[in-house]
């Protein structure tokens, strides 16, 4: 009987699977923040602020201006710097630091473990004072430099453990079929692992890029004024007085943005990736 | 220089060549390891044990020449202070609360989310923004939508004839705002991690039992529970480390108030060494913290995570 139904309308029924209705009623919980921000961020001054509030006004693009015009511009560029420099040293210091961990032996391994356990938990309230202390003695405050070195305290454990999960998922065999033809250690990680764990490395490129986006605690105490990023920038329009909630919700769309098709894009990596240090660490 | 003198030159520097070679080969590993252990060293180790010889001293940002060792005494002034408990007991109730609902209702998500069904990879994918949206954005929007008078929250209740409370102001309401705001990224946070465990429950034993009779209930107790509970295990306990930490969602919505009403530990430890720069005393804060932290996990481990 359901093979005269043609395929199309054989689908439909999905639609309409209770699951599916009470998942589409979440994610509308879920887009309510976004779409405040969406509205608020096209409104007028008044309108963002109006009481009781209006939920649909007239356009403006106002908000965007004035976000251009001030200083939030020039810490959209910063945060597109301190992100790639982090993304960068992350991945280059923690990659192959996360295939030693997944192969064999060395000095330090066991302290490394445990080290990166233990700064995984440890909040970074606990680094931030002493951290400000002597970077302050090694001018490393309100520089790219410190900001960078100061996220690879929570980022830098993340990679190696993700890493490790990763490698550890190349079969052992390929790697020393190709030491058996002659291939060094070197060669076998650059020429092997590491092409079969690319997934895993841009997964993890990403998922640091866009915590560094995202990153508020450190930039606020370690940033200074030439290296301010968005995050910390996207504050100054909520003072304790005066809250110009337009041009904040306008600022907030250029953070949210770059998020969205990042995350749309690689969708299937980042399940992969949020999960494989959880299930597997 | 004659010609074998060069010969014999080049035949070591060969040697020599190929010794580094099987040298840096043999050691391959050490050296891709090292860097990150170096600077784990710098960045994190180094800081934390400066925080520990700090909670010992009196150092302060405001006289920083003139700090000396104090003994315990910063212990005493914690042990002294009228907010301790109620700032322990936040902390404890944020994390508890919150990490117990967005179990819950992150199982019953993840539940629904491992339905075979069309899209189901789309409704995943969309579940994982709030994860990936900047706290800071979070937070600021949720203080828009708490707002007494122009926030969305009170005027959605206000068409529904419903109390309008003071949320950000009311002492017994500002940590359930937290919490509220909390449970937006935290629900699809665990219900991602919850996920990936049960999509690995075998289905033939789902199976096997159903044919023994065992009902949808029976099922969900005797079966899909124990086999989660290590996923669940280290979801709770990567998702409670995230609520000790949390401080944009409390600092820029309620900034711990009214009064200590939604002070944590966290923000605590930041109000004292950054904002009143008393570091020493601060450090001493972060050393409780870490206690109850480590205190919480073995809690956590003994409850959920001991293998049978």
């Amino acid at each position: 009987m359901n093979r005269t139904v043609p395929d199309r309308l054989r689908r439909l029924p999905a639609l309409f699977d209770w699951r599916v209705a009470l998942l589409v009623m979440g994610l509308v919980v879920i887009a309510v923040p976004y779409v405040w921000i969406t509205l608020t961020a096209f409104k007028h001054r008044v309108d963002a602020a109006a009481v009781p509030p209006v939920l649909v006004s007239p356009v403006t693009i106002e908000n965007f201006r004035t976000i251009f015009d001030g200083p939030y511009l020039g810490s959209l560029v910063n945060t597109a710097i301190i992100t790639f420099t982090t993304t960068i040293a992350t991945l280059a210091i923690g990659v192959p630091a996360g295939y030693a961990f997944a192969r064999g032996k060395f000095p330090g391994k066991m302290l490394l473990a445990g080290w990166l356990l233990f700064s995984r938990m440890m909040p970074p309230v606990i680094f931030i004072v002493p951290l400000f202390l002597y970077f302050q003695r090694l001018g490393l405050i309100n520089t790219f430099t410190g900001l960078t070195l100061a996220y690879m305290t929570g980022l830098l454990p993340f990679t190696v453990w993700m890493m490790a999960a990763y490698f550890a998922d190349v079969p052992e065999e390929l790697e020393e079929a190709a030491r058996v033809d002659g291939a060094t250690r070197m060669q076998s990680f650059t020429k092997v692992a590491l092409p079969l764990a690319l997934p895993g490395v841009s997964t993890v490129g990403l998922l640091i890029a866009i915590a560094s986006l995202g990153e508020y605690f450190i930039p606020f105490i370690l940033a200074g004024i030439d290296t301010t990023p968005a995050s910390v920038g996207v504050v100054n329009y909520v003072g304790s007085n005066t809250i110009n909630w337009g041009a904040m919700a306008a600022a907030s769309l250029t953070l949210i943005v770059p998020v969205f098709v990042l995350t749309l894009v690689a969708q299937k990596g980042m399940i992969r990736g949020l999960t494989a240090g959880a299930i597997k660490g | 220089m004659s010609l074998p003198q060069l010969g014999r030159h080049l035949a070591l520097a060969r040697r020599g060549g190929q010794t580094v070679l099987i040298w840096s080969d043999r050691h391959f590993l050490k050296f891709a390891a090292w860097p990150s252990l170096v600077i784990m060293i710098a960045i994190t180790a180094i800081p934390f044990a400066l925080t520990l010889a700090l909670a010992f001293t009196n150092y302060d940002l405001v006289r920083y020449d003139d700090w000396r060792f104090i003994d315990f005494e910063n212990f005493r002034i914690i042990g002294r202070t009228r907010q301790t408990t109620t700032i322990i007991l936040n902390t404890v109730y944020l994390v508890v609360a919150a990490a117990t609902l967005e179990a819950a209702f992150g199982l019953a998500l993840a539940m629904l989310m491992a339905a075979k069904v069309r899209s189901i990879g789309l409704i995943r994918s969309l579940y994982l923004l709030p994860i990936m949206t900047s706290p800071i954005v979070v937070a600021m929007t949720w203080r828009a939508m708490f707002n007494n008078n122009a926030g969305w929250i009170n005027y959605f209740l206000g068409v529904a004839h419903l109390p309008q409370p003071l949320w950000l102001g009311n002492p017994l309401l500002a940590m359930p705002a937290v919490i509220i705001s909390d449970m937006w990224t935290g629900v699809p946070f665990m219900a991602i991690l919850l996920l990936a465990g049960l999509l690995g429950v075998p289905e033939h034993i789902k199976e096997a039992a159903a044919i023994d009779g065992a009902g949808p209930l029976q099922i969900f107790r005797y079966i899909i529970l124990p086999w989660i509970r290590p996923v669940m295990f280290v979801a709770v306990l990567l998702k409670s480390l995230d609520l000790f930490r949390k401080f944009e969602g409390i600092a820029v919505l309620t900034s711990g108030g009214p009064g200590f009403a939604s002070t944590t530990l966290n923000l605590h430890v930041y109000n004292t060494g950054l904002r009143y720069h008393q570091l020493g005393l601060a450090a001493a804060w972060g050393v409780v913290m870490m206690g109850v932290i480590g205190t919480s996990a073995l809690v956590l481990y003994f409850a959920l995570g001991r293998t049978r």
